[in-house]
């Protein structure tokens, strides 16, 4: 068994070509085949989930990247930032009279002869990049023994390994602009013009062609071009967060050409994968993927049972640690908590639901670098994904918020609002001076308006905008309430001491980020009876206040699930509900002193 | 493969091309080709659907044809070239057939036998280009469903031009001639690069090894116009969550400057893969990039006249027709998230219908669209209706009374970077033209827009004296407008009166204390939290596109008044203009105008059954809405100016009893809707003696059922 698991991972071409080899002999006829899987990836969940190798598999990324052998097996984790469409490629050919596979690769392992026998495939080509706004402590590196292992498998290289890697930290300087100066272009063209194809046969020529290579990569956000086989396209959508595990390969004489000139078939319609140099975005062969959710971005889940006195306990300390950040505020940590707990859970007609936007009112530009800041801090410590958009004319007014298509490059162009599921936004409005929106501003605002509201944003295709669900909690910091972008909780906050120490163990944090995660996908239900109780007490509060409408109504609801998930509970109790409705009138009154 | 036989499909080829009939009998082919030979036509488009309706189909010959249709395309052009018919007119040659007549006589000359390197290849003849269109019979494909099995087929796609390139020549026989023997050889290309010749393949040059050079001869060879384009998955195909795919498209010869970005189109073509050449090749052998060779190019329209039935639409509307209840159905079927409203739906229902154009024999015409423009608090769906309605309409457009450009509604001269030149640009209203503008917040309109709208509503037009620029444009489109109510119950109708006028239908929507509307609502919010999804509404809605398909369907129906009516509705309308007299009612304006919108109510409604003629009971439903419409703004004002309990109480009865046309109300009935507007029963008891006393009602001494004593 260990033979299969150290085939998989340090040789996973050859498990396929293995079982491909298999199939062929049962007798399955790969005319017939269509590119669907005959068994090699049953080999390979074998040996990742059941067999637990997967924690054995080296993760793809900036630091990793320089000592990762080509034709091995990685993970990599991140986000679906764009969809480039089907690429077609020969399957499967016929080598004399044996049929060979080129599933999962990039270049025939056998030399195929240009009149034999091909059929071909189809494969999906995602683009992905490190998921935004992603928190440093949620980063999962490769071990060192991972890497020493990996100096095992060539191991007859091993010294020049050790010397590779210094040179490897050298060359990572971080490139601001995407790709190299045409200067340094000009010089790894002239370094690869001078080698025969053949020299990538020889590991030292690989190594030190791909060490000059890396230079381009962008040294803390790389992405990954993954081509993705057996699954339905419905299966992963934009936005995805995702694990994707397969092979890795990286061909430095193909990143040669890439710098080349073109031919001249196509100066007018750019290939997008043109763009997309195999130098500065690595290619991915996906065996196997997942698709991840927050919790699973947590390091080291505590042991926590979902006992409830537990998580009644850690919810105290959560309270208690925002409530010291908010000045000793109580209520606004409260709303705090239920805002980080919040998710859209369901979409009916255009309500989206089970989301709850934060408003905090009463920041001024001092009290914000206090109270603000420490929040910010305390949430990025929190959430594994966070973000901060500046509210100001002059962003609002360059910015483009939306993602664009770049028809010239082919591409969908990222922007701010390009989030994953699960994402948390601060925007600060105290920022925001008078002045003019242009045109791109106001569109801005509508979009930042929309996403608030229906928690969608509009991506623009030039001749038409797509809707794309989206999931992201909203907070507000502003001096007063803000109508540019109405969010469901308004809050003035009343701090009554400055925020002492911040310093807290890193257990209880960890206990709190187990306790967001997990809790936020929590299921809910309401008792029939409990649900009579809740119909009454809104048309109670709707004919004592005309002004209340579905909106306010949905909110209450939702902060009724929110407050029995954050105490573990999967049913509404009716002390949960007038804790809502207590929440409610709390907030009210200290709005309605405000107005005074 | 197996070694197909080509000789024997092209033989195939021939016979259906001399023999083909359409439905009126004529060789649709060999007319098409006698214009080809006349130099008419430069295209000779063989359609599949004529192949599948082909008497003697060869069932596996149209399968090869569509399956392989690149190598079918040389079969039916040679197949082309033995039929092809002498010219029957006289045209003028040009340089081409000059050339082609030296050619020929060169070729008849040459004594040394043929040398096959020398042949002629029949491109170079040919003047004419081949195409074969794919059956439209079927749904088109979505760019997504192109797969790897369709490779090489015919395919017929639907999609968005993103992107055009120049048209450029491409080149498809490259003429050369040699410097020593003087001979014209050769070369046809098939690909995008091709190799081009430097030595001299004859015979002569062979046997005398002399190497011959050879110059290329631009003026001789023959080039085809090329140009590259992209399309893209239109947004309705994209599955959620998706990116819209693309593809690259080659249009040759007559298909060149067809199509332009933003255009809509559907094209049918070959799905072909490329071979990447040279260094590409080594780079990526195993990946092709992929394009579609265009066939046919067809642009979408999307008018309601225009509107084409899809499938089966057609028998499922005339299922619903049959269905007594269709215009209940339909107008439940709009915005069906919207809960109640039933009548204001009704409204929109008919505004979508609309009614015929009418054109008197003086010139005057009159408008058949209706003009409806609802009114209400913030916050009672308005804006939704208006937008959904939008969605419905193949031809919508949606704005804001406060319209961000300097287009406004109406229209503007504008001065054109580029050229300078000043140019007219259409505004909402111009641009809604044969459809429907929605202006919500119509009462924050620009003074200016307002004063163009009466014009738009009444004459239809748009004029326009500015710049020196006098014309008017044709605005031919239903308002649908939505604005807010001014704060004084008195000024629930914030507009001038003659522009009110010009709306078939007003509505006023208003957010009532209403104990069972707070419990529906109540009841909805929590069941969607509960449940994920809107309660069932007791009636499966209608697919928009079902909606559309019906209303685009009625809309070609003109009915007409008949002569027996003509009596009634001249009746009905001086009892209202009565009404109005006797009543000190301050908003209604019972006009002329009144009597044309229930004939154009009644219209719509008989369009909606199909019927030429209007019924009775069309004009009957006409004259209800307008009186719920009135209800509307009215009932409301009594209410808000503090009229005591009792004749509030009574005017709530008499209401309902006008709503629902009878003269008995039970009590129960009369508790019921009290108690919903807040009144205690000991308040209707009182109202109920105060009234009776009056001999406004009678009371049933034990049921204290109320009667209405007609007046």
């Amino acid at each position: 068994m260990v033979g299969i698991a150290f085939d998989c991972l340090s040789n996973p071409l050859g498990a396929v070509r293995v079982t491909f080899e298999k199939a062929i002999a049962s007798g399955i006829d790969p005319t017939n085949l269509n590119g669907k899987d005959w068994g090699a990836l049953d080999v390979f969940r074998d040996c990742l989930f059941d067999q637990g190798a997967l924690s054995q598999v080296p993760i793809l990324d900036h630091s990793s990247i320089g000592w990762i052998q080509p034709n091995s097996l990685v993970r990599f984790r991140g986000m679906v930032q764009d969809m480039l469409g089907n690429e077609f490629y020969v399957g499967a050919f016929k080598d004399g009279s044996t049929w060979r596979t080129n599933k999962f690769t990039d270049i025939a392992s056998f030399p195929m002869g240009s009149q034999s026998e091909t059929r071909i495939w189809e494969r999906q080509l995602l683009y992905c990049v490190p998921v935004p706004g992603q928190n440093s402590w949620t980063i999962q590196h490769s071990s060192e023994s991972m890497f020493n292992r990996c100096n095992k498998w060539t191991s007859q290289h091993g010294e020049k390994r050790q010397r590779d890697d210094e040179m490897v930290i050298d060359y990572m300087v971080p490139q601001e602009s995407q790709g190299s100066t045409s200067s340094s272009k000009k010089m790894r063209e002239g370094e690869f013009t001078g080698q025969s194809p053949q020299l990538h046969e020889s590991f030292n020529d690989e190594m030190s062609a791909k060490v000059s290579v890396l230079t381009s990569f962008d040294s803390n956000r790389l992405p990954c071009l993954v081509k993705v086989y057996d699954s339905p396209e419905s299966d992963l959508k934009l936005n995805d967060v995702l694990e994707f595990v397969g092979v890795f390969t990286f061909d430095p004489v193909l990143s040669v050409q890439a710098d080349g000139s073109e031919d001249v078939s196509n100066e007018l319609f750019e290939d997008a994968l043109s763009h997309l140099p195999p130098n500065k975005v690595p290619r991915l062969h996906c065996l196997i993927h997942r698709k991840l959710a927050n919790h699973d971005f947590l390091l080291s889940s505590p042991a926590i049972e979902r006992a409830p006195n537990l998580v009644r306990e850690t919810r105290e300390a959560l309270v208690g640690h925002l409530t010291t950040i908010l000045g000793n505020d109580g209520l606004a940590a409260e709303c705090v908590l239920l805002h980080l707990l919040s998710r859209v859970h369901g979409r009916v007609d255009s309500v989206a639901l089970g989301k709850l936007s934060l408003n905090l009112t009463g920041f001024t530009r001092e009290s914000l670098t206090v109270f603000g800041s420490q929040l910010n801090h305390a949430i990025q410590t929190l959430l594994p994904f966070t973000k901060s958009i500046p509210f100001t004319v002059e962003y609002l007014n360059t910015a483009s918020l939306a993602p664009q298509k770049d028809y010239e490059k082919n591409r969908l162009v990222t922007s701010a609002l390009q989030l994953a599921e699960g994402t948390h936004v601060t925007i600060d409005e105290t920022q925001l001076q008078e002045g003019m929106l242009n045109a791109t501003g106001v569109e801005n605002v509508t979009l930042l308006k929309n996403l608030m509201e229906l928690q969608k944003v509009e991506y623009d295709f030039n001749y038409y905008k797509l809707e794309m669900p989206t999931d992201v909690q909203l907070l507000i910091l502003s001096e007063g309430k803000s109508n540019i972008l109405p969010a469901d909780l308004v809050l003035p906050i009343q701090p009554t001491v400055v925020g002492s120490s911040l310093n807290c163990a890193s257990e209880a944090q960890q206990a709190w980020r187990w306790y967001l995660a997990t809790l936020r996908s929590s299921a809910h239900d309401i008792d029939p009876d409990m649900q009579k109780i809740i119909e009454d007490d809104l048309v109670a509060a709707r004919q004592e206040d005309r002004s209340l409408g579905s909106n306010d109504f949905s909110r209450w609801l939702t902060m009724g699930r929110l407050v029995s998930a954050s105490f573990g509970e999967t049913r509404l109790t009716l002390e949960h509900w007038q804790m809502v409705k207590e929440l409610e009138r709390r907030r009210k009154e200290r709005l309605n002193e405000m107005r005074k | 493969m197996k070694d197909l036989d080509f000789d024997a499909d092209r033989a195939l080829a021939r016979d259906f091309l001399l023999n083909y009939a359409d439905a009126n009998g004529e060789s649709k082919y060999l007319n098409l080709l006698q214009d080809v030979a006349n130099h008419k036509l430069r295209s000779v488009q063989i359609d599949l659907e004529d192949l599948f309706n082909y008497k003697d189909l060869d069932e596996e010959f149209f399968r090869r044809v569509m399956e392989n249709t690149r190598r079918y395309l040389g079969v039916f052009a040679e197949a082309i070239d033995t039929v092809m018919p002498e010219p029957t007119e006289a045209f003028p040659d040009d340089d081409h057939d000059i050339l082609m007549t030296q050619r020929m006589e060169y070729d008849s000359e040459k004594a040394d036998g043929p040398d096959p390197k020398q042949r002629m290849p029949p491109e170079i003849k040919r003047f004419y280009e081949v195409y074969i269109k794919a059956s439209s019979k079927e749904r088109p494909f979505t760019i997504r469903e192109v797969k790897a099995s369709y490779i090489g087929q015919l395919v017929r796609i639907s999609g968005i031009v993103t992107r055009c390139s120049d048209v450029k020549p491409l080149m498809q026989v490259s003429v050369y001639t040699c410097e020593d023997c003087g001979f014209e050889i050769y070369q046809e290309v098939t690909a995008r690069i091709f190799m081009p010749l430097f030595e001299c393949p004859s015979k002569r040059c062979q046997i005398n090894n002399a190497k011959g050079n050879l110059i290329l001869q631009l003026r001789a060879s023959k080039f085809l116009k090329f140009q590259e384009a992209k399309i893209q998955e239109l947004a309705e195909h994209v599955p959620k969550g998706h990116i819209p795919r693309s593809m690259t498209v080659h249009l040759r010869g007559e298909l060149t400057r067809k199509v332009a970005p933003g255009d809509v189109v559907e094209l049918s073509g070959i799905f072909l893969p490329i071979p990447y050449m040279g260094f590409r090749a080594m780079r990526a052998g195993l990946v092709a990039d992929t394009y579609l060779e265009a066939m046919s190019v067809n642009h979408f329209k999307k008018k309601y006249e225009e509107y084409e039935l899809k499938g089966d639409e057609e028998e499922q509307i005339a299922r619903l027709a049959e269905d007594g209840d269709i215009y209940n159905k339909l107008s439940r079927s709009l915005a069906p998230e919207i809960f109640g409203h039933e009548d204001v739906k009704k409204a929109l229902l008919l505004l979508l219908v609309g009614a015929p154009h009418r054109q008197l024999n003086d010139g005057m015409k009159i408008r058949g669209d209706l003009h409806v423009c609802l009114m209400g608090d913030p916050g009672v769906a308005k804006s939704q209706l208006l937008k959904h309605i939008i969605n419905v309409a193949p031809r919508g457009v949606y704005t804001t009374g406060r319209g961000s450009s300097g287009v406004g509604l109406t229209a503007a001269v504008q001065k054109d970077p580029v050229t300078n030149e000043m140019v007219l640009e259409g505004g909402a209203l111009v641009l809604a033209d044969m459809g429907i503008c929605a202006i919500d917040e119509f009462d924050k309109m620009e003074e200016s827009d307002r004063t163009a709208i009466h014009e738009v509503m009444e004459q239809q037009t748009v004029s326009i004296a500015k710049a020196g620029i006098t014309t008017s444009l044709n605005a031919r489109t239903a308002v649908l407008a939505a604005a807010n109510p001014a704060w004084t119950p008195a000024e629930n109708i914030n507009l001038p009166p003659a522009l009110l006028s010009r709306f078939d239908l007003l509505w006023l929507i208003l957010d009532r204390a209403d104990m069972d509307n707070d419990l529906e609502l109540a009841r909805h919010v929590v069941y969607v939290h509960q449940n994920k999804e809107s309660p069932a509404l007791g009636f499966a809605p209608l697919e928009p596109s079902v909606l559309r398909a019906y209303i685009s369907a009625a809309r070609k129906v003109s009915p007409y008044v008949p002569k027996d009516l003509e009596e009634y509705i001249a009746s009905a309308y001086s009892g209202i203009r009565q009404d109005e007299a006797k009543t000190s009612a301050p908003h209604s304006y019972t006009t002329v105008r009144t009597l044309l919108s229930i004939l154009r109510i009644s219209s719509a409604l008989a369009r909606l059954r199909f019927s030429e003629t209007v019924a009775q009971s069309d004009v009957d439903e006409a004259l209800r809405l307008m009186q719920m419409s009135k209800f509307s703004l009215y009932s409301d004002d009594r209410q808000k100016s503090g009229l005591d309990a009792i004749s509030d109480i009574y005017s709530i009865l008499r209401d309902e009893a006008a709503r629902t046309n009878k003269l008995d109300v039970s009590y129960a009935d009369a508790l019921n809707w009290i108690s919903r507007k807040g009144y205690s029963e000991a308040q209707l008891k009182e109202c109920l003696e105060e009234y009776a006393a009056l001999n406004v009602w009678q009371i049933h001494p034990n049921t204290f059922d109320i009667r209405f004593i007609d007046a």
